[in-house]
């Protein structure tokens, strides 16, 4: 059965990045369990709403074990939200979600107070002002069919082109300095001042801030011409670059 | 040491093992010690395409199992005195194919011989990421039709990443091949123009070898076009690629146009 | 290419027929085990039991036709091998 659309918004789709307080147990689960309520008795509700990511990278434990492990976190009120470094045997139906791609963070961003030993702990000056640094990559080569490039931290430049098949993520804009054959999707953490720039535009899929086009719904005077696009409201909006 | 050629291209049917033959007993035809290579373990087709598919004792996974010394596999060429094919098993299963053996039949090849070429599978599977990763160059065989273009390209991402040269971080040196060009289809704008191919791979081009009744005729009797009939223009076109292959530097003939008008896609190349 | 060219050289598909034809009949017959292939390890064999064979100094060749296979095993015997037998 197909349903008759009669409403034209389109569907956002994001990504967002979250902030989880990662727990890395060692064995035995016993002792760890010990000392983590030792921890929670001086600071109550450290974990109470957070989401906590539990890393069990080389860990040697089977799949009850680490079934008991959440249990007894469970009971202690800290709700797993995904498990980091797992191997695929010991994960599965009614387990949290397998995550990956985690990267460190200091640690005054997760605690106000530094109680919880989080991994690159290393003490770190801390600044007077936290300004986010405003990251960008630039890739000097052509980037190939079926290879994808995502940048969630900024700006991606490309010197060369991007294939039919290939794909740009990039958390700020995204500039081509060939002819954009692939997918470009730019902030897409959320960030509606996003912008596309490409010399030549023949893609198959254009996204920016989740607002998604396709090839057929651009319009067709824009193809093979130099091209920026950005966002008004829900839509994309685009124009010759002369 | 010899040099280590990989023909890949992604797509099947674009005329690699064709490429192989000829290009192999083209170097050969210099007085160049060559082998030929066939990676494409269970469909093995390099043999029939050399005309020597009624003379295989023993195959790359026989020496690869240690079943048989590289020296008995060897196959020589019974027209050329400095061409020798190396087989694939037709009957064994490609998981034979290990790293480690494949490696040491590599490294024993390139103390041998002045060109180890490697016809590669169709696919992007181990077949043919084997088959790529000791190479110093690939020729990329691609077709001007969009399907084998982008195969090509998937390819060439291929090359850069999964090789030991990528690995090492050293470049990996790539040639397109350009096969099966129809000079009256191109004229009519029925197919990819030479120009779009190279700008939308930017690797630079060896040799454009035009569809041709040669090329079928020679494998129908077992011979690399080069040996079949060496005045055919698919011949001519191999023996120059074989050239620039050897690091000779020449115009780029394309098939149907006089000379000249091409110094365009010569000047964009050297660019 | 001109449809002169097609009366220029002999007829090629033939060939290509007769070809396919062998090498299926024997890639048929074969299914794994094949005769000559088995001829090839029990004949090294006999000789390895009396002689100690280089490996290196063996040559085994093929040549199949329509009708027979042709398998030549080329053994390098060395004198003191011989010898030490006798």
């Amino acid at each position: 059965m197909t349903k008759m659309l009669t409403d034209a918004r389109s569907i956002r789709i994001k990504g967002r990045s979250f902030l989880a307080v990662v727990l890395a147990p060692d064995l035995p689960f016993d002792d760890w369990l010990v000392r983590l309520d030792d921890l929670a008795a001086r600071s109550a509700g450290f974990f109470l709403g957070r989401p906590v990511v539990l890393d069990v990278t080389d860990l040697p434990i089977d799949r009850a074990q680490l079934k008991e492990l959440i249990t007894e976190l469970a009971g202690r009120n800290v709700n797993i939200m995904g498990i980091e470094g797992g191997r695929p045997s010991i994960l599965g139906q009614g387990m949290p979600p397998a995550l990956k791609g985690g990267r460190p963070v200091s640690d005054e961003a997760v605690a106000k107070e530094p109680i919880i030993e989080l991994r690159n702990s290393e003490p770190k000056p801390s600044a007077p002002e936290a300004r986010p640094t405003l990251q960008s990559i630039v890739i000097r080569d052509p980037v190939r069919s079926g290879q994808s490039v995502i940048f969630p931290e900024g700006d991606v430049t490309i010197i060369g082109s991007v294939a039919s098949g290939a794909e740009i993520i990039a958390g700020g804009s995204i500039h081509i300095y060939g002819t954009l054959r692939g997918r470009a999707m730019a902030g897409s953490l959320g960030n509606a001042s996003a912008r596309i720039f490409c010399r030549k535009l023949e893609a198959e899929l254009l996204a920016i801030d989740g607002i998604y086009k396709m090839a057929d719904d651009m319009a067709p005077g824009l193809r093979g011409h130099s091209v920026q696009l950005w966002l008004e409201g829900d839509s994309i909006m685009a124009e010759k670059l002369i | 040491m010899g040099k280590v050629i990989v023909v890949t291209s992604g797509k099947g049917g674009v005329g690699k093992t064709t490429s192989t033959a000829a290009l192999g007993a083209a170097l050969a035809q210099r007085n160049e010690r060559v082998v030929v290579v066939d990676f494409d373990v269970g469909l093995r087709n390099l043999d029939l395409v050399m005309g020597a598919e009624r003379r295989v004792v023993y195959d790359l996974i026989n020496v690869i199992q240690g079943e048989a010394k590289l020296s008995q596999a060897l196959i020589r060429d019974k027209r050329l005195e400095t061409l020798f094919l190396l087989p694939a098993s037709q009957t064994r299963d490609k998981d034979n194919l290990t790293p480690e053996g494949v490696e040491r039949v590599i490294t024993e090849l390139r103390r041998v011989f002045d060109w180890v070429i490697c016809d590669s599978p169709a696919g992007i599977e181990s077949g043919a990421t084997l088959a790529m990763r000791h190479a110093d160059m690939a020729v990329v065989v691609t077709n001007p039709e969009v399907s084998s273009v982008r195969d090509s390209d998937r390819i060439i991402g291929l090359l850069d990443s999964k090789t030991l040269k990528a690995e090492r971080g050293e470049r990996m040196e790539k040639h397109l091949l350009l096969t099966r060009y129809d000079a009256n289809r191109a004229e009519r704008g029925d197919m990819l123009k030479v120009e779009d191919v190279l700008e939308i791979l930017s690797i630079p081009l060896i040799g454009i070898i035009p569809e041709s009744m040669d090329v079928l005729r020679a494998s129908n009797i077992g011979s690399p076009v080069t040996l079949a009939d060496a005045r055919s223009a698919p011949a001519m076109a191999y023996f120059e690629a074989a050239r620039r292959l050897a690091g000779e530097v020449l115009p780029i003939t394309v098939p149907g146009e006089k000379r000249g008008i091409f110094g365009k896609i010569f000047a964009r190349r050297a660019a | 290419m001109t449809i002169f060219n097609l009366f220029r050289k002999q007829r090629s598909a033939p060939t290509a027929r007769e070809r396919l034809q062998v090498l299926l009949a024997h890639e048929r017959s074969s299914n794994g085990s094949d005769l000559v292939s088995v001829l090839r390890e029990e004949i090294l064999a006999v000789i390895a039991k009396h002689v100690q064979v280089d490996s290196d100094k063996v040559q085994v060749k093929m040549d199949r036709d329509e009708d027979v296979t042709i398998l030549e095993i080329d053994v390098e015997i060395p004198l003191d091998a011989v010898s030490q037998a006798a």
